[in-house]
């Protein structure tokens, strides 16, 4: 039935690093505002505002988004995933484990979104190329690293290269 | 402002009839949620249509190709049958912004933007997309040139919604490609963007050729002066002279006394001579 929203707000259901969430959210709120406000995670970083510079990705039903330019009243039915949902209790992810080995991580602000789009990367393409590296980073900006060690740390991770 | 959350195209031309022009569709909402949180729209109402499964089908019936208002740029770069019908299409997906964006931007959000620098329509143009429009008053059909009104501007009535744009794959002897040019490789706005698709006969003659772009001031366009001037050439040597149909492309796509008309006009038969030489190379036959 359209148009049962209440002014100003609108019911989402929701799941978030395997928690199911049911919300009220703004009509104008973006995920990353419900993420970092609402759900206390605040891995996905703010920095632009305007989906250029990926510092706030998270992946919706495994697609690396912008969530600050993503509306929180569309991902009703849909499966989050932020930085916080990728390592277990105690033991990180491969990716994340050849970061640290990589020193891919400097001031560190890019590198939650950074982890999930080369997360989407290696569950899409098992084994990618540089180019294909290069390419999934196009939106994420980090001027620190210079990407060199971001790059040989994913090619590590997706086992292309040796470590 | 509302949240209107619909789940069928009846849903949806009900609430866009009711709210009008106070409503604003709301796909992946790459542009329009940023023009909300920048105050430069203030919509009385969101009308999300992300969740209208009837919105998300790519299929080829009876040689033509629908491709659903809500298939992601994502879609339509990784999709097998765009690959091999529509080139030019996945090509122009794949050159909007970065995987973020592909992820939830749609090609009904692409075109109906009415953006000059819209990657996808120079792709849609030279596929003779014509546009499948729903209301409550009906439906109706209308070609992508006629539809496209200028920059930002488009024949979308405000109670209408796009369902499907239908495209005429590219045949056997033809090929297409799409090309972009920007200040980077990546996440940047077309400041040039051309697609081609060129036909041969088996003798090496053009028999068709549609060449549109955008990245101008105004909608993309075909560019029919150059068309009607390279069909019926014959290949020389698998090879033609570009040189005067680079020069009638700058001067008719890029006409107006700007800076950034100049750096088109100087691009432009560059990018040209090159995709066509790239186009021969795809179409078989002794004419390569």
């Amino acid at each position: 039935m359209p148009g049962t929203a209440d002014e100003q707000s609108v019911s989402v259901r929701v799941m978030v690093n395997d928690r199911a969430h049911q919300l009220d959210v703004d009509a104008g709120e973006v995920l990353l505002g419900t993420l970092r406000d609402r759900l206390g995670l605040t891995g996905p970083k703010e920095a632009c505002g305007e989906g250029e510079c990926g510092a706030c990705t998270v992946l919706v039903d495994g697609g690396p988004v912008a969530s600050c330019i993503l509306a929180a009243g569309s991902t009703n039915g849909r499966v989050v995933r932020t930085v916080e949902g990728l390592a277990g209790t105690d033991e990180l992810t491969t990716l994340q484990q050849a970061f640290v080995r990589h020193a891919a991580v400097q001031c560190g602000y890019c590198t939650p979104g950074v982890l999930m789009v080369l997360t989407a990367l290696l569950d899409d393409v098992p084994e990618p190329t540089e180019t294909d590296v290069r390419r999934a980073l196009a939106g994420n900006i980090c001027r620190c690293t210079g990407y060199q060690q971001i790059v040989e740390a994913a090619l590590e991770a997706a086992g292309t290269v040796q470590s | 402002m509302r949240f209107c959350r619909v789940r069928s195209v009846a849903e949806a031309v009900d609430e866009l009839s009711r709210w009008g022009t106070e409503g604003r569709i709301l796909a992946g909402g790459t542009d329009v949620m940023p023009q909300y949180l920048r105050d430069e729209q203030s919509p009385a109402a969101l009308i999300d249509i992300s969740g209208i499964d009837g919105l998300q089908g790519i299929s080829e019936v009876g040689g033509v190709t629908s491709v659903g208002a809500l298939v992601t740029l994502r879609r339509l770069a990784t999709a097998s049958l765009i690959a091999m019908r529509h080139p030019a299409l996945a090509q122009a997906a794949a050159a909007v912004g970065g995987w973020q964006t592909q992820t939830v931007a749609t090609l009904g959000g692409n075109v109906c933007s009415g953006a000059p620098w819209a990657d996808t329509v120079p792709a849609l143009l030279i596929a003779d997309a014509q546009m499948m429009l729903v209301s409550k008053s009906g439906r109706r059909r209308m070609n992508l040139g006629e539809f496209l009104e200028g920059a930002g501007a488009t024949a979308l009535r405000p109670t209408e919604l796009l369902r499907a744009v239908e495209l005429e794959p590219v045949g056997d002897r033809s090929a297409e490609g799409y090309v972009k040019v920007g200040r980077r490789s990546a996440m940047d706005l077309a400041a040039v963007g051309l697609a081609l698709r060129l036909s041969l006969t088996p003798t090496g003659v053009v028999s068709d050729i549609r060449i549109a772009v955008c990245g101008g001031t105004r909608s993309p366009h075909r560019v029919p002066s150059v068309e009607s001037a390279v069909v019926g050439s014959q290949l020389d040597d698998g090879r033609l002279d570009w040189a005067a149909a680079g020069a009638e492309l700058a001067s008719a796509a890029a006409p107006e006394r700007t800076e950034a008309a100049r750096y088109r006009r100087q691009v432009l038969p560059g990018l040209l001579s090159r995709l066509a030489d790239r186009c021969v190379a795809g179409i078989p036959g002794e004419c390569g």
